[in-house]
C-alpha cells in the first residue's frame, strides 16, 4: 500500500465532505485516483483501522469522519451555503472550525428535546448558556465510537 | 457528546439511562477545545495525533482531571 496515496485518500474523503456534505463512495474514490474499487476498499479499511474515519464494514460506507457525519443527526450546521450534519455536540462546533467559516447551528437538546440555535461568527460563539456532557472518559472513547 | 440546557436535564438523562455522570463542560470550553482539536483537520498533513499530542491539546484546553488522562 502506498503511504502517500493513503493520506491523499484521507484528504479526498474530508474534502468531499467539505464540498458536498456527504462521504465519497468507494466508486468515487476509485474514479478520483484511477484505481480499482478493490484498491480503494483497502485504503478505506486501513484508514478505518487508523481511526482516520469510521467505516461501516458491511456496507463500506463512511459513517463518521469527525467532525462530519455521513448520516443525518440532531446537530445541523449551516455553513458556506450548505447544511452539514455533525456526529455530536462537540463536533457541531468542530465543523466551522475545520471549515474555517462562520456557521449557524441548529441542535436538539438531549432530554428536553428543545431545538436551540447558535451562531459562530468571526471565531466567536454567541450562545453561552449551553452545556455539553461527555459520558465517557477519554480512555474509553474508542471502545464504541457511536456511543461516545 | 450530548447537548443540554442545564445541569438538571443532565441529571434526569443520567437517571433515566442508569448511567454515571461523566464530565460536563460549558459550550465555550468545548468551543476552545474544538479550535485546538479540529483546526487542521482538512490538511493533507494531518495524520492523526499520538498520545502525547492528544495530552497536550487537553492541557492547552485546561482539561487536567483524570477524566482526560490519555
Amino acid at each position: 500500500m502506498n503511504d502517500t496515496r493513503l493520506w491523499q485518500v484521507r484528504q479526498f474523503v474530508y474534502n468531499h465532505f467539505a464540498d458536498t456534505t456527504q462521504p465519497p463512495s468507494l466508486e468515487d474514490a476509485a474514479k478520483h485516483f484511477n484505481i480499482t474499487k478493490e484498491e480503494a476498499s483497502e485504503y478505506y479499511k486501513e484508514l478505518h483501522n487508523l481511526h482516520a474515519f469510521l467505516l461501516d464494514l458491511e456496507t463500506m460506507t463512511i459513517r463518521m469522519a469527525n467532525p462530519f457525519s455521513g448520516f443525518p443527526t440532531d446537530f445541523k450546521v449551516h455553513a458556506n451555503g450548505k447544511t452539514y450534519y455533525a456526529n455530536c455536540a462537540w463536533d457541531m462546533l468542530g465543523i466551522p472550525v475545520a471549515l474555517h467559516s462562520d456557521a449557524i447551528i441548529e441542535a436538539v437538546c438531549t432530554e428536553s428535546n428543545d431545538t436551540v440555535q447558535l451562531e459562530i461568527k468571526d471565531g466567536q460563539n454567541t450562545n453561552y448558556d449551553l452545556l455539553i456532557h461527555f459520558p465517557l472518559p477519554f480512555a474509553r472513547w474508542y471502545d464504541d465510537l457511536v456511543f461516545t | 457528546m450530548l447537548l443540554f440546557q442545564s445541569e438538571e436535564w443532565i441529571d434526569k438523562w443520567c437517571e433515566r439511562n442508569s448511567l454515571e455522570r461523566g464530565e460536563v463542560l460549558t459550550i465555550n470550553q468545548v468551543w476552545e477545545l474544538s479550535k485546538l482539536w479540529y483546526q487542521d483537520r482538512l490538511s493533507v498533513d494531518y495524520h492523526g495525533r499520538n498520545t502525547e499530542q492528544i495530552a497536550e491539546v487537553f492541557k492547552q484546553a485546561g482539561l487536567r482531571s483524570a477524566f482526560w488522562y490519555v
